[in-house]
């Protein structure tokens, strides 16, 4: 039976999808429980992320030089869309960060940190969001999320 | 603009972690084809991240990729339908009967095979045992039975001898 190219790409795009899922579904359920602390409604998520990613085309699943990196602001786009639609919004999102301050990696920052790291990793923030909320200066939120980041990847170092 | 001021300014990590405005991104990805440097700091960067990620992974469910092919091929079939959402909330009364039949679709499956829960393995390992231990046992009374009619044929010559020497 001839296939038309449209079945052919319904039919390769699973395994494209499952590759993705083998290397990053681990990753980004762990990170999915960070933003919802629910394993249950993150397991949703995630099934509905990787649905959602096998409707892009290629060259926007692809285009980035780290496909993790990729993955996470596609999950992150997603998560946003979820939470301006349901009934999980971002100030509940924030108060569980903060019921959250025993988190292994995040231990080490101090409150600064942790706030401006967490508000971006897991709640998207911009930094420019994150001065207003705090009233500091931009500048001096990027240098705070810059010795974050260092904080944990030493932290995972080790 | 000193690009190793640039770099340590902490912009990379606010890009890396989707934290940077339009504006910034933009300036980011001009300078980056214009100075390898930063195309180096943002790879390790973004290794960095993903580093992070594997530290902080966990292992989804197995059913969990069943859940997504079902998504995809719901999706492949209802080429028009919108975007998947996930109602935290419960459904009212009265609206569960509705949305179940248009949640879900009919799929009949291509594949051969099915996949069981792993506790089968051991229902099956019990019964295999099982059939074993009941088949010695019947080996074991036919062979116990011929024996004894074996001994009463004898028994009964023996009887029939005495009555007729």
């Amino acid at each position: 039976m001839l296939r038309t190219d449209k079945q052919l790409y319904i039919d390769n795009k699973p395994n494209q999808i499952r590759s993705l899922y083998e290397k990053y579904a681990s990753m980004l359920l762990g990170y999915i429980i960070g933003v919802v602390k629910d394993q249950k409604i993150a397991e949703d998520y995630l099934v509905m992320i990787f649905a959602e990613l096998s409707q892009q085309s290629d060259s926007q699943v692809w285009e980035s030089t780290n496909n993790w990196c990729q993955l996470l602001r596609f999950a992150k786009d997603q998560l946003r869309e979820i939470a301006n639609t349901t009934a999980i919004k971002k100030s509940e999102l924030s108060d569980l960060f903060i019921q959250n301050t025993q988190d292994k990696y995040l231990s080490d920052l101090n409150e600064e940190q942790k706030k401006v790291f967490t508000d971006t990793y897991y709640l998207g923030k911009s930094t420019n969001a994150i001065s207003i909320e705090l009233n500091k200066p931009e500048v001096s939120i990027r240098k705070t999320l810059k010795e974050a980041f260092a904080v944990i990847k030493k932290g995972c170092e080790n | 603009m000193k690009i190793n001021e640039y770099i340590e300014s902490g912009i990379l990590e606010a890009y890396v972690l989707g934290a940077a405005s339009e504006t910034e991104i933009s300036e980011l990805l001009d300078l980056k084809a214009r100075h390898p440097q930063i195309g180096d700091a943002l790879y390790e960067l973004e290794t960095d991240l993903e580093r992070i990620a594997q530290h902080m992974a966990i292992t989804p469910p197995p059913e969990i990729w069943t859940r997504i092919e079902d998504n995809i091929n719901e999706l492949a079939t209802r080429p028009h339908v919108g975007r998947l959402r996930i109602d935290t909330s419960p459904p009212k009364e009265g609206q569960r009967g509705k949305q179940k039949s248009s949640q879900f679709i009919e799929v009949e499956s291509q594949s051969n095979h099915m996949r069981i829960h792993k506790v089968w393995r051991w229902v099956f390992a019990a019964v295999f045992i099982l059939g074993k231990i009941f088949l010695g046992f019947a080996i074991y009374f036919y062979l116990a039975n011929r024996q004894s009619e074996e001994k009463i044929i004898e028994l009964k010559t023996e009887l029939r001898q005495q009555k007729h020497p």
